[in-house]
């Protein structure tokens, strides 16, 4: 039987999710992904003190998976570009997780491009050989997973006239995971807003506009977010309105989240920012949303 | 050009004295009070941690007192630090504000150009202020130390904090290095001759955590000072000094020690994590096993790097035999609380090693006379 590894669907998942999982098969591992967020797992990863929601609903994942697999995939990704690094709480979840799962086997190579390239071969060269293959069989095997599922925008709702337009920004492991959202894109859908997210902008456009910043954003995530909207509201004609959607307490989006706001003041569109944690009712999400949708529509009168 | 900076503990008379002897007038803000803490609250992003508000506060408190130039400090991450800067300069001009600001960032270029920027008079005094600004940062660092020793041992604490002050007042006037070594020699000798009659055997606590909550007794409520009165032997794991030494200077001891530390911290903590995250793991690993009798954490709430330090401490304080105890701190922070929390913390460390237990009131001289 080959061996189980489990893929914790939560953070980077929403990222390379699909690349881990080709890899390790081709490895002949068989990997197992944990299923949607529920109340459940967010109970579940409660363990784990003063973390923002969606590392809660990780550590949920990760340890409904425990119990069921021979290995957690774990990768520590430090940075995946020069002069970048990812959330300190990314970079430090191979630990957390080991302190409060003892005893489970983590595969978990890191993964720091600021140097280099480097680091990616030898990361992917040792989960290869934790399953008995060859270095230059995971590389190859490395290649076709990228080839095959190399992380694309997964793109939401379009450019339909009349409907109102709104800029929806947030972490794709908090938007595309609807309990840690609350579906705040469900609900919008339903109120008749279209929605454009930052996964639509193409990577080197929300590149170039993150660039025009006085300051390099040196959180790569969130640069992507923030590069991201900042060519909506650079755009031509700018969306009627932005969301920025993140969990409470997430440390590079209290900063960025400000300056982004500032942006839009500057620039004359409407800014909400939606703060979500564990506590958050979704009748208050509700009644926000509606408040911020009429107040767009009452401005196009 | 007049420049002022942000406060962290007694940070202020070092870069007075180094901006002064560089020819720039230094405008340092009003000392960090609730006050401050309030306005920089006001103005700050809700979850931004509290050295930021804190900072942010400083900053208009000293605009308001004439300052037009702020000199802070840039960063590269993964610590939200190094976004500091750029925030501060949008929320202040916002606020209507007119004011020049030069961010160190940490590379030569950077540190060129602040340094040309704040030597209107040439580079000639710039040897000099640099050493006397060293010099003033040891001794600090060696008044704290001293402090933190005499404290629960002195029969009357309250006279170890008026040395204290006493002493920084004398090192914030002394002019040259040798006046600054003099002064210092003075006050450690007036320290160690405080008369005795407190605890003889103190317990000894590490403090470990993010280095501005760690030294700035306004928003800690005044942590050192407290455990020193409730006679504990603080031995904060990070001063100025050391952190000069080891970040800017990279000095080799400093870094030897710092290597050591990251080693004391790999088996739980395999990576930097921003911050001073390992350093609180490494310390707490190696303290543990150096007979220490517990350890503090202290750091701003939502502090990402030592989040992660939090959640990993209880497994290092069961491997290494050591109580932690976790402290986050912001603006709504009741001191109450916190000495409830620490008066708690240090009874179990008495009960634990049964040190000093027959001596719980808090008057340990009357107890051993009877």
């Amino acid at each position: 039987m080959p061996p189980t590894v489990g893929i914790p669907r939560g953070l980077l998942y929403y990222y390379y999710g699909d690349v881990w999982s080709a890899f390790l098969s081709r490895l002949g591992a068989e990997p197992a992904l944990s299923p949607e967020t529920t109340r459940a797992v967010i109970e579940a990863g409660g363990r784990i003190d003063e973390v923002c929601l969606p590392v809660k609903a990780f550590f949920g994942h990760a340890r409904i998976l425990a119990d069921k697999v021979d290995f957690l995939f774990l990768p520590r990704v430090v940075s995946v570009a020069a002069g970048h690094y990812s959330c300190p709480k990314i970079i430090g979840l191979p630990d957390i997780v080991r302190a409060a799962l003892p005893g489970t086997n983590l595969i978990a190579p890191t993964i720091d491009l600021r140097a280099g390239r480097g680091s990616l071969l030898r990361a992917i060269t040792g989960v290869g050989e934790t399953f008995g293959r060859s270095s230059l069989y995971s590389l190859y095997a490395w290649q076709r997973a990228w080839r095959q599922c190399r992380p694309v925008a997964g793109a939401v709702g379009c450019g339909k006239t009349g409907k109102l337009r709104v800029a929806l920004i947030g972490h794709p492991y908090i938007l595309h995971d609807s309990q840690i959202s609350m579906d705040v894109a469900g609900k919008l859908a339903v109120m008749g807003v279209d929605i454009a997210t930052a996964d639509r902008v193409d990577p080197r456009a929300a590149d170039q506009a993150a660039a025009a910043l006085p300051k390099n954003i040196f959180w790569h995530y969130c640069r992507r977010l923030a590069g991201a909207a900042l060519s909506f509201l650079g755009a031509s004609t700018p969306p009627d309105g932005m969301i920025f959607i993140t969990s409470f307490a997430c440390g590079p989006d209290s900063l960025v989240g400000e300056q982004l706001r500032r942006q839009a003041s500057r620039r004359g569109v409407p800014f909400l920012l939606l703060a979500i944690d564990e506590h958050t009712a979704e009748a208050g999400l509700v009644t926000r949303l509606e408040a911020f949708t009429d107040l767009l529509r009452r401005r196009r009168l | 050009m007049s420049v002022t900076f942000p406060h962290m503990g007694t940070l202020h008379i070092v870069l007075k004295a180094l901006l002064t002897a560089l020819g720039v007038r230094a405008v340092p803000p009003p000392p960090t009070s609730k006050t401050t803490l309030e306005i920089g609250a006001r103005y700050s992003p809700e979850t931004a941690c509290l050295p930021f508000k804190t900072t942010l506060g400083n900053f208009i408190q000293a605009l308001g007192a004439g300052a037009d130039t702020i000199l802070t400090c840039g960063g590269q991450g993964p610590c939200r630090l190094g976004y500091y800067a750029n925030i501060q300069r949008d929320i202040l001009r916002d606020l209507g504000y007119k004011f020049s600001m030069i961010v160190i960032e940490p590379d030569i270029a950077s540190v060129w150009q602040a340094l040309r920027r704040l030597t209107p008079g040439g580079l000639r005094p710039v040897w000099p202020a640099f050493r006397l600004a060293g010099a003033k940062l040891r001794a600090l660092d060696a008044i704290e130390q001293a402090a933190c020793r005499a404290r629960p041992r002195a029969a009357v604490a309250a006279a170890v904090d008026a040395e204290r002050l006493g002493a920084l007042a004398a090192v914030d006037a002394a002019a040259t290095p040798a006046a600054v070594e003099g002064a210092v020699a003075t006050s450690l000798r007036r320290l160690a001759s405080l008369p005795a009659g407190g605890w003889p055997e103190p317990l000894r606590v590490g403090l470990v955590g993010e280095i501005y909550v760690m030294l700035e007794s306004c928003v800690n409520g005044d942590l050192i000072r407290r455990l020193g009165q409730m006679g504990v032997e603080i031995h904060p794991t990070m001063l100025l000094g050391d952190y000069v030494a080891t970040h800017i200077l990279r000095d080799r001891a400093a870094l030897r020690r710092s290597t050591a530390v990251v080693d004391a911290a790999a088996p739980f903590l395999g990576h930097y994590v921003g911050g001073h995250g390992i350093k609180s793991i490494g310390y707490t690993a190696a303290m543990g096993r150096t007979g220490f009798d517990g350890m503090i954490h202290v750091f701003p709430f939502t502090c990402m790097p030592e989040i992660i330090a939090k959640n990993i401490l209880p497994g290092v304080s069961e491997k290494a035999g050591i109580p932690v105890l976790s402290l986050a701190f912001d603006e709504q922070t009741g001191e109450a609380g916190t000495v409830t929390r620490l008066e708690a913390f240090v009874d179990l460390l008495r009960y634990r090693g049964r040190k000093g237990f027959f001596q719980s009131s808090n008057n340990p001289a009357e107890k051993r006379g009877v």
